[in-house]
């Protein structure tokens, strides 16, 4: 028995063992609602980004719309057919449906419906109508996922203008990557709660961030144009067994391309395809620069010597220097001889006495160069930079070459008189049409470009492209003096076969020799436009290597005046006589 | 009519003539039941993960308790006294079976090497379970033996030095660090009821914290050099420093306690124990509670245990002897440096290490060894003539 005395003592102990207990507890308990309370919110955050796991939906891409609203590249709904080896519960029915739906061997899915990974992809870019059936058999462990797909209704139709997407719904060229920020739109989420094993816990239920769709682009291309620039591009092409043809239609007011035409185009719905006859066992390097090599913009992305055509240039900077009038009388006696060299005329006979207007529809060599000479190296020189042929035209696809030129330095009169007519140097076929329509138009240099605006979904305008644009590269007179001459090429000299009847059309022709000389491979050319006094349209076509007869006014002309009967209509260009 | 009254009278003062603590027992099995519904919110996903059974760690749960709450209710009505023979025994039996974990018999788990397999029932025990019961057990024997002595220097430096050899040997051959301090407190919590000195134990406390202090100190500036404990000392500091390794599971019990915030999440609902935070069901079972209860069911739960507490002190303070009276205060003090402890744990407090919430957490022979302290506190309570209850 514990003494009244020791009782005492040990009943202080005990109660302030047991206060200290208490009292601990109740610092704890403190300590608690500190965490729940206070630190709450960040704990809680930690936990909820801990419990969820991201799913991505994938944003659909803009669309690309030609001028009239017609859609160019479009999104298709397409499905990823994948198995989930857990939740297979009848093996064998799953590889037969899935063999006999996608057309798969058996083998090839027996080895995935059987192989242990959380989720197999069996097939992906599969139709929604097969995933739509593969759906309704209600198979345990088969899951059909839905996903976009680039899509272009018109196969092969501006193929190397619009570009495509890869894998990721990201432009590879073209337009698709030049606007990608504009079409790519943001990627939205499925947020699902798992355990910690990544099993989704089904009650919890899943939260979604909705994507955000990209915009639609719009684009100056005419679906219209551009088929019809394409059959006659093709029908070249075959006729005249050239390498390639590119037709290149522009509004010269302000630089709207209205077609880009490369022949051979490739099908944009599958880009990766190399042409028959390919061998099959080729490295990968060779087949990506075979691709490359399908893919490229010959209207941007090469040079070339642009031959009489350029005499468009060398005319208007003798004109706007003084150097020469229309009026201006000249004597061609088949060559003319420059410091040393003697440099022939194409009519080895001569055109004898004529005037400028003359000699530019006789496309004469003597008369131009004479007109190069009388200008000199550094104003020519000035006038080439003024005219804004060494820089980039600026255009919006990717990859645009660069003028290939000789250093002002470097130039004697000799190279002065082959630049003169347009040889020596080279430039791509955008800087040649966008410079003669900047001659022509007034002397405003454009911008040559396809995005004209962004919309949404609903159509309301995004944002509206501007594109710089220099005046005064030439004179009001001398532009109208340029599109009489031109005119007069069409109507009554080299140019005839541009002729379209009805209408006034400007136009210069020109067949180079492509290097090295001598080789027999030549480029016949032609630019035109119309109508003649008020350009609204302007159009090169260049035919590559073409075999026979290799003059541009007999082989490119033609093309064009065949364009023009057709879109000047179109484009509601009223006849003259009308 | 005043003969009835009178032996109305004298049968009612026979009935409460003893008292049962029904409250105490109320709050056991209160805590019990909790425990119960705890433990199968907390661990049926992944039992069923594992076993294919929601419920295989309730039945084990539920097994125990009922095997507990029978040998509780045979130490009630044993009369505490016929313990005291067996004290020393008690101490040696427990010195022995600590090494028998090394052996065949020994059972490992969690990485740990702790436990007994007894053979036959397939029941496995905890030598530090028996070690603790033995320990109240034997330091009340010594403390009622000593008499005064008791209160000198030389009896209080043998009351102190008693408990190390055990507290060493589960600590060095289980690694089993939490169950040492336990043993520690438990007797230094006893000798401080027996001794009516205070100075001592407040420079003992104070000593405690300034070697704690100490180590943390050294830690902190020996660049994590050390091993196992010290960089569970670092990810104390600093949860989020270390979140894949020391820090995992302290910082899953904060995620729990965080998102439950004062309401919880409800009953059921937490999200930590899909997996997340390890031992949901045992040692963090508390932050569990947290999670899905909220402040109000933390402070149910503390607030039980204080009561229990209270239940203890009262019934120690209104023992018959001090024999009895020392059996309830090892048993307050074990009770209650384990419900400390572990909360102490879970709200990162102090470093982590692996204690089983009293009652609620899932150990099946924890629990059967708690309800037998239990019965023995009961055994006392029986004892106190309602006369001296004061």
């Amino acid at each position: 028995m514990l003494t009244d005395n020791n009782k005492l003592f040990h009943r202080k102990k005990i109660l302030t063992a047991f206060l200290l207990c208490t009292g601990i507890l109740v610092l704890l308990f403190g300590r608690l609602v500190y965490l729940s309370v206070w630190e709450a919110e960040h704990y809680s955050q930690m936990a909820t980004s801990l419990h969820e796991r991201e799913r991505s939906i994938k944003a659909a891409r803009g669309r690309i719309l030609d001028r009239n609203g017609v859609v160019l590249a479009d999104n298709k709904t397409v499905c990823t057919v994948s198995v989930i080896h857990n939740q297979i519960e009848d093996p064998e029915r799953v590889t037969e449906v899935l063999c006999q739906e996608l057309g798969l061997s058996e083998e090839y899915v027996k080895n995935r419906v059987e192989k242990y990974s959380s989720m197999e992809r069996i097939k992906s870019n599969v139709d929604k109508e097969t995933g739509d059936r593969i759906r309704e058999y209600d198979l345990a462990g088969v899951k059909v996922d839905e996903d976009y797909k680039r899509y272009y209704p018109y196969d092969q139709l501006a193929s190397k203008v619009l570009g495509f997407t890869g894998g990721d719904n990201q432009g590879i060229i073209g337009l698709e990557v030049k606007y990608e920020e504009y079409l790519q739109g943001e990627p939205g989420y499925i947020l699902t709660v798992t355990d910690a094993k990544g099993i989704e816990v089904e009650a919890a239920g899943e939260r979604r961030v909705e994507p955000v769709p990209g915009s639609d682009l719009c684009i100056s291309l005419d679906m219209n144009i551009q088929s019809y620039a394409t059959q006659l591009a093709a029908q070249a092409m075959a006729t005249k067994e050239a390498d390639s043809v590119s037709i290149l239609v522009m509004d010269p007011r302000n630089g709207e391309i209205l077609a880009m035409v490369n022949v051979p185009e490739f099908d944009l719905n599958n880009p990766y395809e190399l042409p028959e006859g390919t061998p099959e066992n080729i490295s990968s390097e060779e087949k990506q620069n075979l691709l490359n090599g399908i893919w490229r913009n010959g209207c941007i992305n090469d040079t070339y010597e642009p031959g009489s055509t350029f005499k468009i240039i060398t005319a208007a900077a003798g004109l706007e220097a003084g150097a020469v009038t229309p009026e201006s009388t000249f004597s061609c006696p088949g060559f003319i001889v420059v410091d040393d060299r003697k440099i022939r005329c194409h009519k080895i006979a001569g055109h004898g006495s004529q005037d400028f207007v003359h000699a530019t529809m006789n496309s004469c060599n003597p008369v131009f160069i004479t007109v190069g000479l009388r200008l000199g190296v550094e104003q020519y020189y000035k006038y080439f930079e003024e005219f804004g042929l060494k820089t980039k035209t600026g255009i919006d696809l990717p990859g645009e070459a660069g003028t290939i030129m000789h250093k002002m330095e470097d130039m004697g009169n000799v190279e002065l008189a082959t630049v003169s007519f347009g040889q020596s140097f080279q430039i791509t076929p955008i800087q040649l049409l966008t410079t003669a329509a900047s001659i022509i138009n007034g002397g405003v240099r454009v911008t040559p470009h396809f995005g004209v605006k962004t919309v949404d979904a609903e159509g309301n305008v995004l944002e509206v492209m501007e594109y710089p644009a220099v005046e005064g590269i030439v004179s009001q007179e001398t532009s109208a003096t340029m599109r009489q001459i031109l005119e007069m090429v069409v109507s009554e000299g080299s140019g005839k076969n541009g002729k379209v009847e009805g209408f006034q059309i400007g136009g210069k022709t020109a067949t180079s020799q492509t290097l090295p000389r001598g080789s027999g491979r030549y480029i016949a050319s032609f630019v035109g436009f119309a109508p003649a006094d008020d350009p609204q349209v302007i159009a090169l076509a260049i035919v590559n290597n073409p075999q026979g007869v290799y003059y541009g006014g007999q082989v490119a002309a033609p093309i064009v005046r065949q364009l023009f009967e057709n879109i000047l209509p179109y484009l509601g260009i009223m006849r003259y006589n009308q | 009519m005043a003969a009835q009254r009178t032996s109305r009278k004298r049968r009612k003062k026979e009935q409460t003539e003893y008292f049962f603590d029904y409250s105490m027992l109320f709050i056991v099995l209160f805590l019990l039941g909790f425990g119960l519904v705890m433990i199968y919110s907390a661990s049926s996903y992944e039992a069923f993960q594992e076993y294919k059974d929601a419920a295989y760690y309730l039945k084990k749960q539920l097994t125990a308790i009922v095997i507990g709450l029978v040998m509780m209710i045979v130490t009630a009505n044993i009369p505490y006294h016929f313990w005291e023979r067996f004290a020393l025994l008690g101490y040696i039996v427990s010195a022995l079976l600590i090494p028998v974990v090394l052996t065949p018999l020994g059972v490992e788990s969690h990485g740990a090497r702790r436990w007994i397999r007894i053979p036959g029932i397939g029941l496995n025990v905890q030598p530090a379970e028996v070690a603790k019961l033995c320990m109240i057990l034997f330091l009340a024997t010594l403390v009622c033996k000593m008499g005064k002595s008791v209160r000198t220097m030389k009896g209080f430096i043998l009351m102190v030095i008693i408990p190390f050899p055990i507290a060493g040997e589960i600590y060095l051959i289980t690694q089993n660090l939490s169950s040492a301090i336990i043993i520690l407190g438990i007797a230094v919590l006893m000798v401080f009821v027996a001794s009516p000195d205070y100075k001592k134990f407040v420079i003992m406390g104070v000593g405690v914290l300034a070697l704690a202090a100490l180590a943390v100190f050294l830690v902190v500036s020996g660049d994590g050099e050390g091993g196992f404990r010290s960089g569970r000392i670092l990810a104390w500091l600093n949860p989020e420093s270390d979140p894949q390794n020391k820090g995992f599971q302290t910082l899953q019990a904060l995620y729990a306690i965080g998102s439950g915030g004062i309401w919880g999440k409800g009953l059921g609902q937490s999200m930590q124990k899909l997996s997340f935070l390890p031992e949901s069901q045992n040692d963090m079972i508390f932050s569990i509670i947290c999670e899905e209860l909220g402040i109000f069911g933390a402070i149910a739960v503390i607030l039980m245990f204080i009561m229990l507490l209270w239940r203890m002190m009262v019934i120690a303070n209104n023992a018959g002897d001090l024999f009895g009276a020392m059996l309830v205060v090892g048993v307050m003090g074990h009770i209650a440096i384990q419900a400390i402890l572990n909360i102490a744990v879970v709200t990162n407090t102090i470093p982590n290490t692996g204690i089983s919430l009293p009652f609620i957490s899932y150990g099946g022979s924890s629990v059967m060894f708690l309800l037998i302290e239990i019965g023995l506190v009961l055994s006392v309570a029986r004892r106190i003539q309602l006369k001296e209850l004061a």
